[in-house]
């Protein structure tokens, strides 16, 4: 960074090296995973309005969910209930805000609301308040009216989650409304399958018949690129979430797989045998025409774009034996090698293009029994942190939206399921229970 | 005459050598030190994570606000019942006080280049007040003045608002821009030699969008590494978040300034 | 006189009584150190340790003063026996830790191909198959860990294998799979090099690179799903079909 030439600052710059070091590791952590300080937020739940017999099964399925959503986010601290008085506000001619600013509660901003059902629709009315600003405090009005369904009751929650979230969060969006896509076996074979990013609303996609791998969504959401075994070779498919099939996707000759889009929806890059007999990368345009060989390693797969400039794309290669993480521009060139030992695979790159997240095994051998962790990286400055440490096989993490939590396949329960956990190593969280599940990979918005 | 000259060129030769050799040595003692430095840095991992729990350690991390008391209505421009929001470790809190314009921070953006606040203006009316930045997060009042402010370890720092009203009526976007400058400084570019700096003052504009643009600045420190990490940490800033949606305006003036204490 | 001279007589000899005494006693009181930890003993036998290919061999051990023991790193009983079904010939280490150190002890089983049976003495036997006569000669053949280069017995397989298929004219799929360790994504390129290695060795050996298509499974396809070095074994394979 600094050039230092003095000999007196030489010293000095001998002596705060070591600590420094920890000190960028946290100042470059904070940055990639979008980290500030948390807010203190109290929710109290909504108050009914009415006396319709789908009030409380409704308002409880809000109440949680909104809850589940905001407690999720990675930049709240929210205040337990205990603390909160008994009397919660519905509307804001009910909100006396010194009972939140001040201790017990000491809250910075305070949600409520009301939830009502009429006629077969339910109508939600939610304010967010500044607590420490009596004389302005609003933030946030916001009214919704849907069919009155459970359902509904949840998007409405996670709606307005995700408002509260962009407002608060430094205008980055909330991800309650995105989606994921996994590997599950539970229909016999290995399909496509997705869900909310809680783990709600599990549901098959692809009907391939054979195996189905690498789901990865499109950045507009309309389309699940994935690899396919057919009778005599994988293909690279794709899959109309609006038609609810497959759609025609150029063939290659040999092997295809792995594919990954680039952030503005543009380039498909995937690994394919068809010029050498071995796995290398190539790029092509999101239809599937024009396919261009980017690597020559012999053992390349898993491209992943930078969200972020689109100019570079991470990958695998075997090329020097154990896999390793590479960086290349995004036509091929300047090459260079990010891991240095282990067995390093799945890299994910943060949508700020800062961080690489990735699966290594750092002491690799025949006789050591895999147990395959998380790792994120900085790629400035090549430092590393380790996210999971409790063992098992942990491998392929794909990041949230926002930057802030990532999502992963793992086998500490004791079979292959998804797990997701926020970018600090808090908030772990189990989402899919049934079956094998593995492979997933977060939606771009 | 001669002979004095003579003597004159012989005291300098007298120095040359040993000089040069003294240079010499200090040079190599730099490198030597320089390269163990290098070389005995940890590259490996730290660990992070559940280990540690809430990783992002607080001591790096802005307060977002300081205790205040509840301001009362005020249709004075200078919203002076607020404290001075910032502070300084060895500086009390300034109460409020009529000549509030003194308070750290600024209503309007000064025009002058010459310190418009003098550093030690401590005012006479000290409030007791938490004195590191160990205020609970959430705890901080609101910034019903036009300023906000953050501190870390070793440095505070404050906005202001061109427009006054836009701090007391949105204190919580005053407070996201606070939390999302402090999350993009990185306190390491700042030369650790540093314990004392003139406050360096930035200028720049948030569109509705909230994109900040027009990064300036009005007055430096006189520390280079200062003034860099200060405008590094605005340039890496892609968005605050879009203004509030009452506000009319099409965007709005920050002013920004630091002040570095160790 | 006589009487200060014997008591000083006297005390001196208590004195020296209870000197010994009490030295004597010193010398029972410490405890005997205790004796040092016993090292730690483990055979391990392989019956039978010469089998035919397809066969299986029973591993016997047992160990004594240990407290972790591990067969070829797998946490095991101390004694036990384990049935193990090698493609060829393999060596087992057992390793016994304990307070008093740590022993070792090997088996070997060794594996003699599959003798070709003797055609049986029937005036017509039936004519062997195109599918027996090719699940007879081109086998399937073992990778070592993360690797995709041929092992010295595959190339010799590989070389007889392209002679039958040179001379019936076959087309053959070559199939490469990796074990259930490592990730799903790079073991279908490991599972690429693998078909790729037996490929280039019949080329080699005078196949026509047309009659040979080569695909990988990866980790997708195991023959077996246990945890232990003899099934990741079996899984680190080229596996061939015949093309019609």
């Amino acid at each position: 960074m600094l050039r230092r030439t003095k000999t007196h600052v030489a010293i000095l710059c001998f002596l705060l090296w070591l600590p420094l070091t920890r000190v960028m590791a946290q100042d470059w952590i904070k940055t990639g995973t979008n980290r500030g300080a948390p807010i203190r937020l109290a929710v109290p739940d909504f108050k009914p309005t009415g006396t319709d017999a789908q009030n409380d099964p409704l308002l409880s399925v809000f109440n949680q969910t909104l809850w589940s959503d905001l407690d999720n986010a990675g930049i709240f601290e929210m205040v337990a209930k205990s603390f909160y008085p008994l009397q919660s506000p519905s509307t804001p001619n009910e909100m006396k805000l010194d009972a939140w600013g001040n201790p017990p509660v000491n809250a910075a901003m305070v949600a409520f609301g009301n939830l009502g059902v009429a006629a077969g629709k339910v109508d939600v009315q939610g304010w967010l308040y500044d607590a420490k600003n009596p004389s302005f405090p609003q933030v946030l009005g916001k009214q919704y009216k849907e069919d009155a369904t459970p359902d509904n009751a949840r998007l409405i929650a996670h709606r307005f989650a995700d408002e509260i979230i962009f407002r608060l969060g430094g205008g980055i969006p909330g991800i309650a409304e995105s989606r994921i896509y996994f590997v599950s076996n539970r229909s016999g074979n290995k399909e496509i399958w997705s869900m909310d990013y809680d783990g709600a609303n599990q549901k098959q996609l692809t009907k391939h018949g054979d195996i189905a791998l690498s789901p990865r969504i499109s950045p507009d959401g309309s389309r699940l690129a994935f690899s396919g075994l057919t009778k005599d070779s994988w293909q690279i498919m794709m899959f109309s979430l609006d038609l609810g099939r497959t759609v025609a996707f150029p063939r290659n000759s040999g092997d295809n797989f792995s594919p990954a889009w680039s952030s503005d929806g543009a380039k498909i890059a995937f690994s394919s045998t068809m010029h050498s007999g071995l796995s290398e990368i190539f790029i092509a345009d999101a239809s599937g025409a024009g396919a261009r060989r980017l690597s020559t390693g012999k053992g390349d797969v898993s491209p992943v774009f930078n969200p972020k400039t689109n100019g570079q794309i991470a990958w695998v290669s075997g090329r020097t034996g154990l896999p390793q993480i590479y960086v290349m521009d995004a036509d091929g060139s300047n090459v260079q090698r990010m891991t240095d030992q282990g067995y390093a695979v799945s890299p994910a790159w943060s949508p700020n293009g800062l961080l690489l997240a990735f699966a290594w095994v750092r002491n690799y051998g025949p006789g050591i029994l895999g147990g395959a962790d998380i790792y994120l990286m900085d790629i400035a400055s090549r430092q590393i942190v380790q996210l999971t440490h409790d063992g098992g096989r942990n491998d392929f993490p794909s990041w949230s939206p926002d930057g802030r939590h990532i999502v992963f396949q793992s086998n500490r329960s004791g079979t292959e399921q998804v797990w997701s956990v926020l970018a600090d190593g808090t908030h772990l969280t189990q989402l899919t229970r049934q079956g094998r599940n593995s492979q997933p990979n977060w939606s771009f918005k | 005459m001669a002979y004095v000259r003579a003597n004159l060129f012989y005291e300098r030769e007298q120095w040359r050598k040993p000089l040069l050799l003294s240079v010499g040595f200090h040079g190599l003692l730099v490198l030597a030190i320089v390269g163990l430095g290098y070389v005995m840095q940890p590259r490996a991992t730290s660990n992070w994570g559940m280990k540690e729990g809430e990783a992002v350690s607080a001591e790096l991390v802005n307060s977002a606000s300081i205790p205040l008391p509840h301001p009362e209505e005020t249709k004075s421009i200078v919203a002076t019942e607020n404290k001075g929001v910032t502070q300084t470790l060895p500086q009390p809190k300034p109460v409020e006080t009529e000549d509030g314009i003194s308070i750290k921070g600024k209503v309007t953006p000064p025009k002058h280049i010459d310190k418009p606040v003098p550093p030690a203006h401590v005012t006479p009316h000290p409030l007791p007040t938490p004195v590191d930045t160990a205020v609970p997060y959430g705890e901080g009042g609101p910034v019903s003045g036009p300023y906000g402010s953050f501190s870390t370890a070793s440095a505070k720092g404050g906005f202001s608002f061109q427009n006054a009203d836009f701090g007391s009526r949105f204190s919580w976007y005053v407070q996201n821009v606070n939390r999302v400058v402090s999350a993009h400084w990185y306190q390491v570019e700042v030369d650790p030699r540093v314990t004392n700096a003139k406050r360096v003052y930035l200028t720049f504009d948030i569109d509705r969008s909230g994109k900040p643009s027009n990064i300036q600045f009005e007055q430096r420190s006189d520390i280079p590494s200062l003034d860099l990490s200060a405008m590094r940490a605005l340039q890496r800033i892609d968005t605050f978040g879009p203004l509030p949606p009452d506000y009319r305006g099409d965007k709005v003036s920050v002013e920004f300034w630091f002040d570095f204490h160790k | 006189m006589n009487n200060s001279k014997s008591i000083r007589i006297f005390v001196l000899g208590v004195l020296f009584l209870l000197m010994v005494a009490s030295g004597c006693k010193k010398k029972e009181n410490p405890p005997p150190p205790p004796p040092p930890p016993k090292a730690p003993t483990a055979t391990l036998s392989a019956n039978p340790s010469s089998i035919q290919a397809g066969q299986s061999a029973t591993l016997t051990w047992s160990t004594e003063n240990a407290t972790d023991v591990a067969l070829d790193g797998n946490k095991v009983d101390p004694s036990g026996s384990q049935t193990v079904s090698p493609a060829q010939t393999t060596t087992y280490h057992l390793t016994a830790k304990g307070a008093g150190g740590t022993q070792e002890a090997t088996a070997q089983v060794s594996v003699a191909p599959k003798p070709t049976p003797t055609p049986t003495p029937a005036p017509t036997p039936p004519p062997i198959t195109d599918e027996q006569l090719f699940a007879q000669m081109v086998k399937d053949i073992y990778f070592d860990y993360d690797k995709a280069e041929l092992r010295p017995d595959a190339q010799q397989a590989l070389a007889q294998a392209a002679q039958i298929i040179k001379q019936k004219g076959w087309r053959v799929q070559i199939e490469g799979n990796a074990d259930e360790r490592g990730s799903t994504e790079y073991n279908l390129a490991l599972g690429e090099r693998r078909a790729d290695s037996a490929k280039q060795a019949l080329i080699q050996g005078g196949v026509s690179p047309d009659a040979l298509k080569t695909i990988s499974y990866g980790k997708e396809k195991p023959v077996c799903n246990e945890s232990n070095e003899d099934c990741w074994q079996r899984n680190r394979r080229d596996h061939f079909t015949l093309l019609h």
